[in-house]
């Protein structure tokens, strides 16, 4: 397969999964037995003015069968028109708006301090001297899978903000700020890369070229750090450009305990108000980000390393996100 | 109950020396589990749901190993009792999962052509949406409740069974016994049922363990943000959120049901990895 005609296959699959998460999720939170929509625009407790709720009901059609319905929606979402709060009647794309920054700073923080956890994890777990200090930091994964993130969250602002006042619970600090929550974030997200680094660098380290380097007298630092190090961490690669959907799902707790308002605050009030466009757009959002990043990682693979042709690269190769507790 | 069933034949077929500290432990808690399940009564005198106004919001005590609550509840108490919830739920998710899983895995991997494009297709929709989010849309279909939570959970996981049970199903159907049986006169359901499906099950198994484990977790995240059990219900990430308010006065509040979380989701994966070694 040339490699013109990998990209395209690629991308439309991409573009196939995108569409196919955006009818689920539609059916599961439109195809529901009464009138959901109307139901929730005309509550009684929904605290919507009068002049709000009857545009709303226009917009959202509610008249048309669901099959309509659906062609709407669909038709709308291409021309970025995500629909309306059902509960502030805010257009969802300018809700998303105010959250995305506050949000995308926080992921970025957190996966940087995911990726600088999961390498101190794994280069001690696999070089340190120490075999008990190793096989201790060995089981920190599965300790950090099995810790609900609320759990560390306080616990970090307990500590931090309240028993030695570092960083302010209240008062916006600027970057300082972000450190607890992007902190909590990336013990919640950086085990599963942990886990498969630790795993690479192993059989790395077991490799016959690592024989041949120490033969050749180079020192055991430089094997560890250029050698097995870069041949050991592309299938942790892969997982560390997965994990962004992951933060931003965890970003719903964290940004709960911190109280920092993206769009993971703004879940979970739209899960709670059950304000179902805006829920839908999130989810679509965080699919497609998953779908854009993972077909991204697939296309830049062969460069990476070069040992994998695009022969190889281009047999469907499914997402891995199986992650190990014991 | 799972947890029951794992925690009974290691300790009788086999030599106790072979069992390292940290697995002693790992049983010990499981083992209490079980006993916070089937008999809350024998690990503490108190009502989970009984105030005390003369003992609200004391630290750890002898009287109150883990301390009370804002209305003065003893929190061993609703730690213990809550238990059963917690792995009532988990329990369900997991059932979910596994049951969807298994028939929609083992139907794509035999049939194959269509059926296996659309059923992988689904799959690989459901693994675009993270497990939290995607549980978090079938909350907002279904309405909060304990067992709505649970509902979700298990919808959620349901492609990560299924993509397990196809890929098994796939390299079983391969083996040359299958095609024997074909050729012996089986019909394609029986071979399906009576060989394929014994023997691509003991790796779905194993990712049963972990998937209670994530379950667990994914329960009490729903309930901290308040779409699980309804309050006065002692569910353990509900005791969480409940005692976030006072996490300045009484951080034991928060940090032991939190730590009871990890404490049995660390303890029933290292239990039921050695049972997978060593038992079966």
């Amino acid at each position: 397969m040339s490699r013109r005609a990998f990209v395209a296959r690629r991308i439309a699959q991409a573009v196939l999964v995108i569409w196919l998460s955006y009818t689920l999720v539609f059916a599961v939170l439109f195809v529901l037995p009464g009138n959901p929509i109307r139901d929730k625009i005309t509550n009684p407790l929904n605290p919507l003015p009068e002049s709000v709720v009857r545009p709303l009901i226009e917009y959202y059609d509610l008249d048309l069968t669901l099959v309509e319905q659906y062609l709407v929606t669909l038709g709308r979402t291409f021309t970025g028109d995500l629909g309306y709060s059902l509960v502030s009647g805010i257009p969802v794309t300018e809700l998303l708006a105010q959250g995305l920054s506050e949000t995308l700073a926080l992921a970025a923080l957190a996966l940087l301090f995911s990726v600088l956890l999961a390498l101190g994890i794994a280069l001690t777990a696999v070089f340190f001297p120490v075999a008990a200090v190793r096989s201790v930091v060995r089981a920190l994964p599965a300790v950090f899978l099995s810790t609900p993130s609320f759990l560390v969250g306080f616990v970090l602002l307990v500590v931090f903000s309240f028993q030695l006042g570092w960083v302010s619970s209240i008062r916006d600090q600027g970057l300082v700020s972000y450190v607890l929550p992007a902190l909590t974030l990336a013990i919640a997200v950086n085990a599963p890369i942990a886990q498969v680094l630790i795993q690479g660098l192993s059989r790395a380290r077991g490799e016959p070229f690592v024989t041949v380097l120490k033969a050749k007298g180079v020192p055991p630092a430089t094997i560890a750090g250029r050698h097995i190090l870069k041949n050991g961490s592309i299938p942790a690669l892969t997982l560390t450009a997965l994990t962004v959907g992951d933060l931003l799902a965890g970003a719903t707790i964290v940004e709960t305990i911190f109280n920092r308002t993206g769009i993971g605050l703004i879940t979970e009030q739209a899960v709670r108000e059950q304000d179902t466009p805006v829920v839908m757009a999130i989810v679509v959002l965080v699919s497609t980000l998953f779908v854009v990043i993972n077909l991204f990682t697939d296309l830049v693979y062969p460069v990476i390393d070069p040992r994998i042709s695009l022969r190889a690269a281009a047999a469907p190769r499914r997402v891995r996100r199986r992650v190990a507790i014991g | 109950m799972t947890t029951a069933d794992l925690a009974v034949p290691t300790t009788t077929r086999f030599r106790l020396r072979q069992i390292s500290v940290v697995e002693w432990l790992a049983l010990v808690v499981v083992a209490l589990l079980v006993v916070a399940v089937i008999a809350p009564g024998l690990l503490t005198s108190y009502d989970p749901l009984a105030p005390d106004p003369a003992a609200i919001l004391q630290s750890p005590s002898a009287a109150h190993p883990f301390g009370t609550d804002y209305l003065g509840r003893d929190l061993l108490s609703r730690v213990v009792h809550g238990t059963v919830r917690t792995m009532v739920g988990s329990a369900v998710a997991v059932v979910i999962g596994l049951g969807l899983g298994t028939v929609l895995g083992l139907v794509a991997a035999y049939f194959g052509g269509l059926v296996d494009a659309v059923i992988s297709r689904i799959v690989d929709v459901l693994l675009s949406i993270p497990g939290l989010l995607l549980s978090m849309v079938v909350v907002v279909a279904l309405g909060f409740g304990a067992l709505n939570a649970a509902i979700a959970v298990g919808v959620s996981s349901v492609a990560v069974f299924t993509r397990l049970m196809r890929s098994e199903t796939l390299t079983v159907t391969g083996l040359p016994f299958v095609e024997a049986s074909h050729h012996l006169g089986g019909t394609r359901r029986q071979v399906l049922i009576r060989h394929v499906f014994p023997n691509s099950y003991s790796a779905v198994l194993s990712l049963t363990a972990l998937q209670f484990g994530l379950a667990i977790l994914w329960i009490s995240s729903l309930s901290f943000l308040g779409y699980g059990a309804p309050p006065p219900e002692p569910e353990w990430g509900l005791l969480v959120a409940e005692g976030r308010e006072y996490v300045v006065s009484s951080p034991w509040l928060v940090v032991i049901p939190g730590l009871a979380i990890t404490v049995s989701v660390l303890s029933i994966s290292r239990v039921s990895q050695f049972v997978k070694e060593r038992v079966l």
